[in-house]
């Protein structure tokens, strides 16, 4: 069964390069800017930026099940080694429940845009701010992966198959 | 290998001892995060102002799906993502020729797209600043179009505008993977390939 899958390559990926980093823009960028526009939005008396806020949001909410689905798949290829074994086991964690949060956040929002989309109470505001935080956390952990330990980089997949790690 | 026109050592050497095994002053690249927000704002900027354009089609989905929207509102996401991605973009490029100057390209390498370290890193940093100048020419095109020539139209922006908003996109696709293969292959800033390359083994350098 197993020769049908796809062979493996020098990054040890079935495909060129890595896409999960490529899929967490849509889910960091969206979210925290969503955050960024609500924070303007409340403090400037701007209105408009609440409707911006809210697709980016949602944008993000969609983005972020795709990220999980190749993040899952690479992280199952990446053969993390020594202290990178704890920080994926984290990494995956706060991968789904942030998935939870925002599918969470995005609905709480619907609603309140349904209710009256030119204003935002407070409390909606400091859940935007702990996700935009979680979300930092998730960015610093997934940094860790791959620029302190370099999965699925092509030095640390070669050392690994010589068994020199 | 010495370079035999420098009679002093080589001026990253002159850091040298401040800079971690990642041969930054600091723990993480602020150059790729700072990317997730250059290429997120930029693409979706893009998409939404398509969206705004093709409204008359999608408006039964909207529909069928529950969820109101106005054309004005998808034009705005277009507009404030893309400005905002234009200031960010700023940062995107400083840090990356911040970092750029401390890389070390592994030797020896050959990238998949057939290129040593050095020339890809030539091509990145060229590619960065004129993306850049692209990316901030859109933005002053966006803002003619919002508030001077099209601010009484429904259509927010030109056909011409949104195909070179998509053609952008295989653009900063190829930039992209240049700046993906300095760190996947050539190991630029990353600590444990480093250390590879310098010969250490990552079960004591990197527990």
């Amino acid at each position: 069964m197993f020769q049908l899958l796809p062979p493996l390559n020098d990054h040890n990926l079935p495909w060129m390069d890595t896409i999960h980093p490529i899929v967490v823009h849509f889910v960091i960028a969206m979210a925290v800017i969503a955050f960024a526009y609500d924070l303007v939005g409340v403090l400037a008396r701007r209105p408009a930026l609440f409707e911006v806020s809210f697709w980016n949001l949602l944008f993000a909410t969609g983005a972020i099940f795709v990220a999980i689905i190749f993040g899952q798949v690479e992280a199952g290829l990446a053969s993390p080694y020594g202290g990178a074994r704890a920080i994926l086991d984290i990494h995956t964690t706060i991968g789904w429940s942030l998935a939870g949060v925002l599918s969470v956040l995005t609905g709480w929002r619907y609603v309140l845009r349904s209710r009256d989309p030119q204003s935002l109470p407070l409390p909606f505001l400091g859940a935007g701010a702990l996700t935009s935080g979680l979300i930092l956390v998730q960015m610093a952990l997934g940094d860790k992966l791959i620029w302190i330990y370099g999965l699925h980089t092509v030095p640390v997949v070669e050392a690994i198959r010589l068994g020199q790690v | 290998m010495a370079l035999s026109y420098l009679s002093e050592p080589v001026p990253i050497e002159q850091i040298a001892a401040g800079l971690g095994a990642n041969g930054l002053p600091y723990a993480l690249p602020l150059h790729p995060n700072l990317v997730h927000f250059t290429i997120g704002l930029f693409v979706i900027a893009i998409a939404f102002d398509v969206a705004g354009a093709l409204y008359p089609f999608e408006r039964r989905l909207f529909r069928f799906l529950a969820l109101p929207v106005t054309r004005a509102g998808l034009h705005d996401v277009g507009w404030y993502n893309l400005l905002v991605c234009a200031v960010i973009s700023f940062f995107t490029v400083a840090a990356g020729f911040y970092e750029m100057l401390l890389a070390q390209p592994i030797a020896g390498v050959t990238s998949a797209l057939g290129l040593d370290g050095i020339t890809t890193m030539l091509w990145h940093g060229v590619g960065g600043v004129l993306l850049l100048l692209l990316i901030v020419l859109m933005t002053v095109w966006r803002g003619l179009q919002r508030f001077r020539w099209r601010r009484d139209m429904g259509r927010q922006v030109q056909w011409l505008y949104l195909l070179a908003g998509l053609a952008l996109f295989p653009l900063l696709g190829l930039h992209g993977t240049l700046g993906a293969e300095l760190a996947a292959e050539f190991g630029v800033h990353i600590s444990a390939d480093q250390l590879l390359a310098a010969g250490r083994d990552l079960r004591e350098a990197l527990p």
